[in-house]
């Protein structure tokens, strides 16, 4: 719990400075209002409910706010899984793209019963996110390619393939009638995420999956031998590779893993929310999971909670136009929290090293 | 690119040299001894120099020479100012002066090459030269004035450098020569070069010699710490030989040879008398079979038995690293074969090197065996994290790795007896001593132990030492590599010493001879 601290203070401190520039440009009673539309807009209207009984007050808040956590928790994870053999994962943008656009072509194209279609878009989708990273694992084993530079570089190349090529060209919905149409087809309602709360929210079955998929990758990392061995080599090579460990069957499997979380990060925004892949992506999940992973200090269970929170700000930030104040103030929280975090980090190292010369 | 760590051995200050009090003293030419006397060095109780006297006079090549850790090094420590002695004093012609830093040092006219080289290797050879007290002009900096003094320094000096080229792309020879001329620039006249050949071609360590004799011909002393007998021979006018902190004789090439000066360096008997092995084989059955051979892997030939101790003997860097590495499967090999059990190996990784029994103790222990942000218990299952007790089919056995790692501490005393502490608390003795319970627990086939007691109390040598010799008994085949000839005499059945990387000698435990040994280390063929 205390190592979870500096995070916690980072959040709330970032939380607080937003506050007070917002407050400083548009008038403190603005941002008090602004900032409560916001905690209500992520985690429910509280006072309402107990007002009204209206039960949708809460929950249509909580469900937008999960739909955007289970994106940010798999793209978190992806970069927290490449980060503990040691592995900086930037290319989760392009995994989840790779993996959105194949969960869409599935979705569309292939016709299957219910569950299984849902499970099939799931599994090409990990699988293409998988691949996609095996490309710069097999260059950092083969020819020393610092994993950093090539992420980056794939992550243009999936959007240039992706965005810029495949979705306005070869697979372009056919227009029908007058209307054109952006974007690739809709998928088959049977590959669809079962929505939990109805029409209340567009909170879906993805949701659910996230959380899975961060308690198991939190079992496996602390409990399994394999998840020692990746805690090895992320912390010593040198050492791993002296007690017998595979390092580079180590860096491969968490790299592929890695991909596989960022294209199920894809999967579940295009089979959950989007239903086809759009002109654009909207948000760019990808480099969000890299700000996420490092504010939940590389915890599967703290990518967890960081996620719903900056989900749910989010969620909740396109409350704060109401009141003129900008949508983007959640991101610079992220941001600022980021920042804080490492700073903290630094002050920490800085203390214990005056503590024991 | 590796990060390369800047020193400045005479500070970050500027001074101007040109109107130093100092310069006075320090001028070529002018008649100046200095004198070491009766120093004493203390590192935590041991001395690292014991008594030492010496004397450096204007205009000659004094050699100084030693095994690993004989003081050589220390000694020159104390007369640039890196080290303070606990007694004895550093006098500059009869004066007693206090050298406090290198800075004071180098205002003394007393210079210092390490082995590792303080250079900015992006730097000109100009800048680097004149970094610290570069040449100014209205506030800015005077590369042209800079540059004119540097080659005239070169000229005199007759150094052939090209003072515009980037360092980076010069070779180490040149580098060195950079080196130098940074120290003759500021006006030195006693120059200490630390084994500077370690890093040389045989071509660029005679050009460094023809170098020096002609500085030593320009009046200036030049001081060679060396354990390469040839070279010294062929370099100094005098040569004194340390050994365990001691001086231990002068003398000079004319009236001494490669031999005596190897028997000088390592004649000392050990302090404990050996305690006779059971011999070679005495632990093992009848089978003759080594299990351990290695048939030229590398150009090295050697056959390891169950239930002997073997052991490496040669200075720093001639082989016995890559030797261990070769057997625990963490180097590749590209000629030659390695057998286990008479069956040859093609593909050999530390995993597999592990499974068929055979355990590593490395020199390197924070590289190669303490990952220091991992808990004692963690790693004490590195290694044989996959099996029982430390794993129960693919999970983690949380509790049989406490119990497992308990019972070590408590046969190891190892302090604190704390499973769950980070490895990185520990002190290096005890860290040690995990590392050696450890790799003794799996009950090994074939134990490489690299220099196994360095750094380790006396009651730790002693039990690290028994321990070994318990593995012997068990039928456990040992290689121990060290670089403390007494140990592996000690310890040994049989000793191979080890020379450029190849095996130049082998002796039995009643057939062996110190010296002998001793001049193979050095490289020395018996006549």
């Amino acid at each position: 719990m205390r190592k979870a601290l500096p995070s916690v203070l980072s959040i709330a401190s970032a939380i607080v400075i937003c506050f007070i520039a917002a407050g400083l440009t548009r008038g403190f009673g603005t941002a008090f209002d602004a900032f409560g539309a916001m905690f209500w807009g992520a985690f429910g209207d509280w006072p309402k409910f107990l007002e009204t009984g209206n039960a949708a007050v809460i929950l249509r808040p909580l469900g937008e706010s999960g739909t955007k956590a289970a994106i940010l928790i798999f793209t978190g994870l992806s970069v927290t899984v490449a980060f503990r053999v040691g592995l900086f994962n930037i290319g989760a943008q392009g995994q989840l793209v790779v993996g959105a656009l194949t969960a869409a072509v599935v979705g569309a194209k292939l016709e299957a019963p219910g569950f299984l279609h849902i499970t099939l878009c799931l599994a090409a989708a990990a699988l293409a996110g998988a691949l996609y990273a095996w490309i710069p694992a097999v260059l950092k084993l083969k020819r020393g390619v610092h994993e950093v530079i090539s992420t980056i570089m794939l992550n243009w190349v999936a959007v240039s393939l992706v965005d810029n090529w495949l979705v306005v060209g070869p697979l372009r919905a056919k227009a029908s009638g007058d209307n054109s149409i952006s974007g690739t087809d809709q998928i088959l309602p049977t590959a669809e995420l079962p929505r939990l709360l109805g029409e209340t929210s567009r909170l879906n079955l993805g949701f659910v999956l996230a959380i899975i998929a961060a308690v198991l990758t939190w079992l496996f990392l602390t409990r399994f031998t394999r998840g020692f061995e990746w805690k090895a080599i992320g912390l010593s090579q040198d050492a791993a590779r002296a007690a017998g460990i595979n390092v580079d069957r180590g860096f491969l499997e968490a790299m592929m893993l890695a991909g596989a979380f960022a294209g199920l990060g894809g999967a579940v925004l295009i089979l959950g929310t989007e239903l086809k892949y759009p002109a654009s992506l909207g948000a760019p999940w990808g480099f969000d999971g890299i700000a996420i992973a490092l504010i939940g200090q590389g915890h599967p269970l703290g990518v967890l909670a960081v996620s719903t929170l900056f989900g749910g700000l989010r969620a909740g930030g396109t409350r704060m136009q109401l009141f003129g104040v900008h949508k983007s103030f959640p991101e610079l929280m992220q941001g600022l929290a980021l920042l804080l975090v490492a700073a903290k980090l630094m002050w920490e190292r800085l203390l214990r090293k005056r503590g024991t010369p | 690119m590796p990060s390369i760590r800047v020193v400045w051995p005479w500070g970050s200050g500027s001074v101007n040299w040109s109107s130093h009090p100092s310069l006075e003293i320090c001028r070529i030419g002018s008649q100046k001894v200095i004198e070491l006397r009766h120093i004493t060095k203390r590192f935590n109780g041991v001395a690292a120099l014991d008594d030492v006297s010496l004397e450096v006079r204007p205009g000659e090549r004094l050699a100084l020479i030693g095994e690993n850790g004989a003081g050589k090094s220390s000694l020159m420590n104390v007369l640039y100012g890196l080290y303070q002695p606990d007694q004895g004093e550093v006098c500059f012609d009869g004066q007693v002066v206090k050298v406090k830093t290198p800075a004071e040092a180098l205002a003394r006219g007393v210079g210092m090459v390490h082995q590792h080289f303080t250079l900015v290797p992006t730097l000109t050879v100009t800048e680097n030269v004149v970094l610290g007290h570069e040449p100014t002009r209205g506030g800015r900096l005077d590369l042209v004035r800079a540059r004119k003094e540097v080659d005239a320094t070169c000229a005199r000096f007759g150094f052939a450098l090209d003072t515009g080229a980037v360092v980076r792309e010069l070779s180490v020879g040149s580098q060195q020569k950079v080196e130098i001329v940074k120290a003759l620039h500021r006006g030195v006249k006693t120059l200490i070069l630390d084994e500077p050949t370690a890093v040389l071609t045989p071509q660029e360590a005679e050009e460094l010699f023809a170098v020096t004799r002609r500085l030593s011909d320009e009046g200036l002393a030049v001081v060679l710490i060396s354990h390469k007998l040839r070279e010294v021979l062929s370099f100094s006018t005098r040569i004194a030989v340390m050994r365990r902190g001691k001086k231990v004789g002068e003398t000079t090439p004319g009236e001494t040879s490669a031999e005596k000066l190897a028997e000088m360096m390592v004649s000392c008997a050990p302090d404990v008398s050996p305690r006779p092995g059971t011999g070679r084989g005495s632990g093992r059955g009848a089978d003759p079979l080594p299990i351990i051979q290695l048939e030229g892997v590398e150009g090295l030939s050697l056959d390891l038995f169950g239930g002997e101790i073997l052991g490496i003997a040669g200075v720093d860097g001639n082989g016995q690293r890559e030797l261990a590495e070769f057997i625990t499967g963490l180097r590749p090999w590209k000629s030659g074969t390695l057998r286990f059990e008479g069956k040859p190996l093609t593909s050999w990784t530390p995993r597999l090197a592990r499974d068929h029994g055979i355990t590593h103790i490395p020199e390197d222990r924070l590289r190669r065996a303490i990952i220091s942000e991992l808990s004692v218990e963690e790693n004490v299952s590195l290694g044989r994290q996959t099996h029982p007790p430390f794993a129960k089919g693919l999970r983690i056995d949380f509790a049989g790795r406490r119990a497992r790692t308990t019972k070590l501490l408590e046969e190891n005393d190892v302090r604190p007896r704390e499973p769950a502490l980070r490895a990185g608390g520990l002190s290096g003795g005890n860290q040690q001593k995990l590392v050696v319970g450890r790799e003794l627990d799996s009950e090994p086939k074939v134990l490489v132990v690299v220099q196994p007691t360095r750094g380790l109390d006396i009651a730790a040598v002693a039990a690290v030492r028994e321990k070994l010799r318990a593995q012997r008994a068990r039928g456990c085949a040992v290689l121990l590599v060290s670089l403390d000839l007494d140990e592996v005499l000690e310890l040994s059945d049989r000793v191979i010493v080890m020379y450029a990387g190849k095996c130049t000698g082998e002796f039995a435990r009643h057939t062996y001879d110190e010296r002998t040994i001793g001049r193979r280390m050095l490289g020395v063929v018996d006549a």
